[in-house]
């Protein structure tokens, strides 16, 4: 089993030699990863900059970013499982077959070739995008990637990231991870944490209709979600906390608007390597902050009284 | 016997662990009536959602859709249990014993980290049959889950041992890393054994297969006999004739192991 190796983007910025980019594209998404971390600075132990590194990208069609890149490996699409299994036995000089390697679009000697670079490299990092973990295999991309990349430190120090998306997602991870041990996916229904993804995650829950109410905090699951799990957020009382009126603001029942974390409201930003960064309001704003409003509910529901059996008997549920 | 009768379909899951041979088996009508449930947050009681009839038996009936009552006959050692209608998630989870006969379809994690006894489903069934559960090391150690339908993906993730017969076709992932027992699947779709380090997968059709396995033969294994005529007492057939055909062997997951090894049938061209 794997787990993940890592770093923060400091080092990546001091010592990679070689960086990997997987099912992204930085050069839009991410427009300040090269400048900052990556490429470009010039770091303690690469002082050259971009002459002493090499990018490799990894991706399933041609984006901005390859121009940036010294080697572009184009995968057919669904194909990056099969590829990484293949790399990890590559890795331990494991025969693989030719032929259908070339069903993944590449050839063994591309892969062949990785496999060197990255057993050569002084410090490599590989970052991995919603082009590796939204697409069929989805965990088991992640898995194998995080796989690959504690294999690889048999050899030499390499470690894996993955590109975070917009807003504070990161954040949600760190904290919930502290909080209760798990980074998503987690269920307290029963008193203590359980933690299941494809019985307990979001998008699963819903689309199952497992829940009879919801609690938004800062997301927009009307825009991104798959159309039974939309419905069923319509279908029952849904409350949404946001700074703007979103498409999930237009289904929810209740829309409470709030304050703009690090514009309008202070509080704490994870940046993609789990670095917490303080956030400081330059405005004031008219809204309440997120925190006040979930601690102000929070007071409400604690007056009520507890729930327990015995209450129960009396009242039959519904 | 006892029966269990679903009065409606829960709005939110029932986790129902207590339904189980084992915990009803000397317990009297209102004993069982009064056993705990859990809807939601809220603790219930059976007789909240089932009508109940008999008593102190270690045969049990549940009849209704009960697709939403979880973690039925979880840990059960011994008895019987049958289901008319659909189960929920996590079916015979950790079960050492007994026979779980289901006449529809059951979810998710039926059978996971099970260790003995019988699971039949006679519709289809969900991802992670027998499997083990997110952060464990290993999934079903010993036992037999018999699936009419098909199956969802990561059937037998990790299993160790034991034996899973699918008629259907089943998902991505059959077989994720498994280390040991044997899966029968009439057909699979992508990434059939990723990362397997032992055991056996046994295709009754040809399927993809990872770059990291490799062509080693054709062969009609000996044992595969005596799992044809196992099988075929509960109606699976596993075809195993020479003079109808050869298994082609693959071996892997090369990327871990060359232990692993799929078997796909392939019928004589005539």
């Amino acid at each position: 089993m794997g787990g993940k190796v890592t770093c923060t983007l400091g080092e990546v910025k001091n010592r990679a030699d070689l960086i990997i980019y997987w099912g992204g594209n930085p050069a839009d998404c991410h427009p300040l990863h090269f400048s900052r971390y990556t490429l470009n600075a010039k770091g303690k132990h690469v002082p050259q900059g971009r002459k002493g590194r090499t990018m490799v990208l990894v991706d399933v069609r041609e984006t901005p970013s390859v121009r940036f890149s010294d080697i572009f490996l184009q995968v057919r699409p669904g194909k990056d499982f099969e590829v990484v299994t293949t790399l990890r036995a590559l890795l331990k000089n494991r025969p693989v077959d030719e032929a259908r390697v070339a069903e993944t679009g590449l050839t063994l000697e591309q892969l062949q070739n990785l496999v060197d670079r990255m057993k050569n490299a002084r410090f490599g990092v590989l970052f991995f995008g919603m082009g590796l973990t939204m697409t069929r295999g989805k965990h088991m991309n992640s898995a194998a990637v995080l796989t690959l990349v504690a294999e690889l430190n048999a050899f030499t120090k390499f470690v894996s990231m993955p590109m975070r998306g917009h807003g504070n997602v990161t954040g949600a991870d760190v904290v919930m991870r502290w909080t209760t041990g798990f980074p998503f996916g987690v269920n307290l229904s029963r008193g203590y944490p359980r933690f299941n993804p494809g019985e307990f995650s979001t998008i699963d829950v819903l689309v199952r209709g497992d829940n009879d109410a919801a609690l938004i905090l800062g997301a927009d699951p009307g825009a991104t979600m798959p159309q039974p799990a939309i419905d069923h957020l319509a279908r029952i009382p849904t409350i949404v906390l946001d700074p703007k009126l979103t498409h999930t603001s237009r289904l929810a029942r209740v829309h409470i608007t709030t304050a703009t974390t690090g514009i309008s409201a202070p509080g704490t930003a994870y940046r993609m390597d789990e670095i917490p960064l303080p956030l400081k309001p330059i405005l004031k704003s008219p809204y309440p902050t997120d925190e006040e409003v979930i601690r102000r509910i929070y007071e409400k529901v604690k007056v009520k009284p507890a729930w327990s059996p015995a209450a129960y008997a009396k009242v039959p549920c519904a | 016997m006892i029966t269990l009768s679903l009065k409606e379909e829960p709005p939110v899951p029932l986790e129902a662990e207590a339904l189980s041979p084992d915990v009803v088996a000397t317990l009297r009508y209102d004993e069982i009536c009064a056993l705990p449930m859990f809807l939601g947050k809220r603790q219930c009681r059976v007789d909240d959602h089932f009508v109940v009839e008999g008593e102190a038996s270690d045969e049990l009936e549940i009849r209704g859709d009960a697709g939403r009552v979880k973690w039925i006959g979880r840990g059960m050692t011994r008895g019987r249990l049958r289901i008319v209608g659909n189960a929920g998630m996590h079916l015979g989870a950790y079960m050492k014993g007994g026979t779980i006969e289901v006449t529809g379809s059951a979810g998710d994690w039926a059978g996971a980290e099970m260790s003995g006894g019988l699971i039949r489903i006679g519709g289809n069934a969900g991802g992670q049959i027998g499997a083990a559960y997110r952060g464990s090391r290993t999934g079903m150690t010993d036992g037999t889950i018999l699936i009419e339908g098909s199956a969802g993906l990561e059937v037998g993730m990790r299993m160790k041992r034991g034996t899973i017969a699918i008629k259907g076709s089943v998902k991505d992932f059959a077989g994720l890393e498994m280390k040991g027992g044997t899966l029968i699947v009439g057909g699979a779709e992508l990434r059939t054994g990723a990362w397997m380090t032992r055991g056996t997968i046994v295709s009754l059709t040809r399927i993809p297969l990872l770059p990291t396995f490799a062509y080693s033969g054709t062969c009609n294994p000996t044992f595969l006999r005596l799992y044809a005529r196992q099988l075929g007492t509960c109606g699976f057939s596993v075809p195993c004739d020479a003079s109808a055909g050869a298994y082609l062997l693959y071996t892997g997951d090369t990327a871990v192991s060359d232990k692993g090894e799929i078997l796909a049938w392939q019928p004589h061209a005539s």
